[in-house]
């Protein structure tokens, strides 16, 4: 390179590249990286926020035990059908997992994680207090229990009702693509605009829900707080609101069907239900793979549905794990085991997290 | 276009119309009269139709309350927060696709990590930390902490590695400098992929709820999101149901207007930032 240009390129790659990238860094540093480590450090204190708010002085380290104390209780053991309800799903998705690997109907990776899955559920809620012990805290597991039920509903329910929609509405005319418009709509508004609807659809004396049982000659239910019915409410309430990006994912997922197989099946006679069953689920194996754990990792951390529509309630069958986390830090100002369950809920998500990541690659390769 | 086409279509309607019966009802409910609302929300045709019909509650919802003044902070907040991910993350993402320096295979999977990170997990020391500062109760606060997330840098790292080389070596030969490249090149370039980003953005920052709960205390510093649900706990009795499904329209309009422009970008959008945070 001649001597002039040279003197020209006033900056060097690395200096352009530093001064790129600095502003992104040092954002990132300072409120993403710095504050992850310290709700580690916070989690290992007796930490009240009153407290330390007028005296940093005012914390003690603890080590280990906030996650004792949120986690953990006195006279603890284990028993395999402790828990029926979570442990036989857990069980049977053990058995499921390797059934699917060796008949080759999912792929390592998959049956991995169903197997971790199933392994967890099946041995996690066999933990119990046994005779005159108790857990430090008895409602954490009770929350992820409801958690899980929440994410075991919202889950299958919107990647069923998204996958269907997406069969049906795959194409290029003008009136899908207005259906499809209207489908997703309710995804773009907010999770506050989502339950004020919702809450007023469920009321009992003002609902559409409640209008329109009357009009039949029924009694209007409660829904919100009557057990067993609050949670299917938030549920329904989620479906509605986040079906958009599940049904736009299967819809990519159709285009990388070939129309060869469609045609080749309507020689065999399989056409509508036919042909979804045999050509068109089988070869979105994968997408519906992707739309799972995604909705997984975005419903684990329910919150604006529960405090918003039910508070929790009623008799704590809607408390989720993220309003936990919410209440015990800015309610009971209790920052340290807040922290702990902020922890916990970053080692599911995490490993979820990496899950997606590794299918994404799949896919790439 | 056989006749099981048209029947497909019509069978498909109805659900559609159930789909959007909630939305329609909180637009219907906001056009009807608090005192006729509080006797009955089923006055015509299952309260769908607004009649009897009144714009009152808009009027009354500019004339007094706060709802005016949230919008305007959701507003500078959203903006604020969408021009400051594209500032940060196209010059980041483009120097991790383009430019070569040490470092620069742990800084991408430092930035990946951060994209495990949920926004729970960090929500509590972030509050301690502008506690601290005494940054609560400013725009800069709700702003800040999204500028961090690195989903965006990685959209702009992959749309900038996709982009020939040729254009920038070409450049490079005439002798115009690294920064130049990026602003008079790349970015003009970039301008589809900045749109996607811009529209994540904004929608996030709009409906963002859990972050400015517990850093805006002050009702001044609501975002319209969090007034919202701050008035829906108490609507039946204190401003009258049709004024708080009024406030539900005027918190939705923005997003439904941007989706209804530019609903390819809104898909990729929430797609992009779907699968990848």
């Amino acid at each position: 390179m001649p001597r002039d240009q040279g003197a020209r390129l006033a900056l060097t790659q690395r200096q352009a590249a530093a001064i790129l990238l600095l502003p992104f860094l040092a954002v990132y540093g300072v409120f993403l990286v710095y504050p992850f480590f310290k709700g580690v450090w916070i989690s290992l204190h007796d930490w009240n926020l009153m407290a330390v708010a007028f005296n940093p002085d005012a914390k003690t380290y603890v080590g280990l035990r906030n996650y004792e104390r949120v986690m953990w209780g006195q006279n603890i053991t284990w028993g395999a059908l402790a828990n029926p309800g979570f442990q036989i799903v857990g069980f049977l998705g053990v058995v499921a997992s390797y059934l699917l690997y060796r008949t080759g109907r999912a792929a390592r990776v998959t049956a991995l994680a169903m197997g971790i899955a199933g392994l967890l559920l099946f041995v996690l809620p066999g933990f119990h207090p046994g005779e005159g012990g108790r857990w430090f805290d008895r409602r954490f597991w009770p929350t992820v229990g409801n958690t899980i039920l929440f994410v075991g509903l919202a889950v299958p329910g919107v990647t069923i009702t998204a996958m269907l929609l997406a069969a049906a509405l795959d194409g290029e005319t003008r009136a899908k693509a207005v259906l499809r418009t209207l489908f997703f709509l309710s995804q773009v508004l907010s999770v506050t605009v989502v339950t004020l609807i919702w809450q007023i659809m469920f009321s009992p004396r003002q609902g559409l829900i409640a209008n329109l049982t009357t009009l039949f000659g029924g009694s209007p239910i409660v829904w919100l707080t009557a057990e067993g019915f609050a949670m299917a409410a938030i549920v329904i309430a989620t479906i509605w609101w986040s079906l958009g990006i599940a049904m736009i994912l299967f819809l990519a997922g159709l285009q990388d069907i070939s129309r060869d197989l469609y045609e080749a099946g309507a020689l065999d006679n399989a056409t509508g239900a036919k042909a979804f069953w045999y050509i068109t689920l089988p070869n979105l194996k994968r997408t519906i793979t992707v739309v799972v754990v995604l909705q997984i990792i975005l419903h684990f951390q329910v919150f604006g549905q529960a405090h918003l529509m039910t508070g929790g309630g009623p008799n704590d069958t809607t408390q989720v794990l993220v309003r936990y986390i919410y209440q015990t830090a800015f309610r009971d100002s209790e920052l340290g085991r807040a922290s702990a369950m902020a922890v916990f809920l970053f080692v599911i998500m995490g490993a979820f997290s990496i899950l997606q990541f590794v299918l994404g690659r799949e896919k790439d390769e | 276009m056989n006749r099981s086409y048209y029947w497909l279509i019509l069978a498909l309607s109805i659900p559609a119309f159930l789909w959007l019966v909630p939305t329609i009802w909180m637009v219907s409910l906001s056009f009807q009269p608090n005192d006729v609302l509080a006797r009955t929300t089923s006055s015509t045709a299952l309260g769908l139709i607004p009649i009897p019909f009144t714009p009152d509650n808009y009027i009354a919802l500019f004339r007094f309350g706060q709802v005016p003044m949230w919008f305007l902070n959701s507003l500078i907040v959203s903006l604020g927060m969408t021009l400051a991910v594209l500032a940060v993350s196209t010059t980041a993402g483009y120097a991790l696709a383009r430019l070569e320096f040490p470092l620069k295979g742990p800084i991408i999977v430092l930035c990946l990590m951060g994209l495990m990170v949920p926004e729970q997990a960090v929500f509590i020391p972030l509050y301690t930390m502008f506690a601290d500062w005494g940054w609560h109760n400013s725009h800069h606060a709700l702003i800040l902490p999204r500028v961090a997330v690195p989903i965006g840098v990685f959209l702009m790292m992959q749309f900038f590695k996709a982009i020939p080389k040729d254009i920038e070596e070409a450049a490079r030969i005439d002798g115009v400098g690294w920064l130049q490249i990026f602003w008079y090149v790349m970015l003009p370039l970039a301008r589809p992929a900045m749109m996607t980003l811009a529209i994540l953005t904004f929608l996030y920052a709009w409906n963002d709820y859990l972050w400015p709960l517990v850093s805006a205390q002050q009702r001044e510093f609501f975002t319209i999101t969090l007034g919202l649900a701050s008035i829906q706990s108490n609507f039946a009795q204190a401003e009258g149901l049709g004024r708080v499904m009024a406030s539900g329209v005027i918190a939705s309009l923005p997003v439904v207007v941007l989706f209804l422009i530019f609903q390819r970008y809104v898909v990729r959008a929430m797609t992009a930032g779907g699968t990848k945070g």
